[in-house]
């Protein structure tokens, strides 16, 4: 992502995982999206706070790759389709 | 001179001269003619083009089946959604793609419209064209940050000693410039969206 702040804080995002919800979405990191945007996007998208969305938007700029939502395929390709309208690279996978 | 997009109530306004909504306004259509799907003929079957209209490519037909993209802007604006299994990403490339196609286009006609319909200098967006806009932005620069390169963060660190070693009339120099245009720009909405 672009427009990086000077310094970043690392930070462990909790993952949310349930046993039944085998599939993920992944947001990667890419030059282009602003950490702005990507922030923006998770906001509006899922809801998120502030906080929790800026700490996913870093875990994608930091770590290269985020899972931003798990469940069942039929919604993770939902989610897939929805993030990639607004520009985000973003996949679906089982969860491994 | 530009003034960055900044929010008033609830409207989103910021001030471009002719010069600078001309090269916005071409910029977005440009990405749109690059998104838009391609038109379809009808293909004599009432099933088929029902589904068609559905936005859903019918199966079996060679000529719809999206093939693997060819043009790496193609895989950075409607990437492979799959990474492990070719078969699902194939599925949803065929049940997705041409929605995603009609979405894009759409927000990119709304951004153009409100560009066209500006009072003077004076970009006036409602919420709904803000964020139609903001989107509209990151596909053109998705498609620009695509034709010079961009594709990982070292990729645009670089592109600045890239670009000072450039000759006065390389053309990645304008693309660049217009990069950079946009960024200011939807970095100024996004905030003003999230404020």
């Amino acid at each position: 992502m672009s427009i990086a702040p000077a310094e970043l804080s690392r930070t462990e995002i909790a993952e949310d995982t349930s046993l039944d919800s085998p599939w993920i979405t992944l947001v990667w990191n890419d030059p282009v999206n602003l950490m702005s945007y990507v922030t923006y996007v998770f906001q509006t998208y899922f809801g998120y706070p502030r906080a929790k969305a800026e700490k996913l938007m870093l875990d994608v700029h930091q770590k290269g790759r985020a899972v931003v939502s798990n469940g069942p395929r039929e919604t993770m390709e939902r989610d897939t389709e929805a993030l990639q309208g607004y520009g985000l690279w973003a996949t679906f996978q089982k969860d491994e | 001179m530009a003034k960055a997009f900044k929010r008033k109530g609830d409207r989103f306004v910021a001030r471009l001269d002719d010069v600078e909504r001309e090269v916005v306004v071409a910029l977005l259509q440009q990405t749109q003619d690059f998104l838009e799907p391609a038109h379809r003929e009808p293909t004599g079957d009432a099933f088929d083009d029902l589904v068609a209209t559905l936005g859903v490519r019918p199966l079996g037909d060679p000529a719809l089946t999206p093939q693997v993209p060819f043009d790496p802007a193609i895989e950075r604006l409607l990437p492979t959604a799959n990474r492990e299994d070719p078969a699902l990403a194939a599925e949803f490339r065929r049940l997705t793609e041409h929605g995603l196609r009609e979405r894009k286009s759409a927000n990119l006609g709304t951004a153009i419209e409100a560009l066209l319909s500006a009072d003077g200098d004076k970009v006036t967006l409602g919420q709904a064209q803000a964020q139609a806009m903001v989107v509209a932005l990151t596909d053109v620069r998705l498609l620009l940050g695509e034709r010079l390169g961009l594709r990982t963060d070292d990729d645009a660190d670089a592109l600045q000693d890239r670009l000072e070693a450039a000759s006065e009339d390389d053309p990645q120099l304008y693309l660049a410039a217009y990069y950079d245009f946009m960024t200011w720009l939807q970095e100024s909405l996004t905030q003003a969206l999230m404020s």
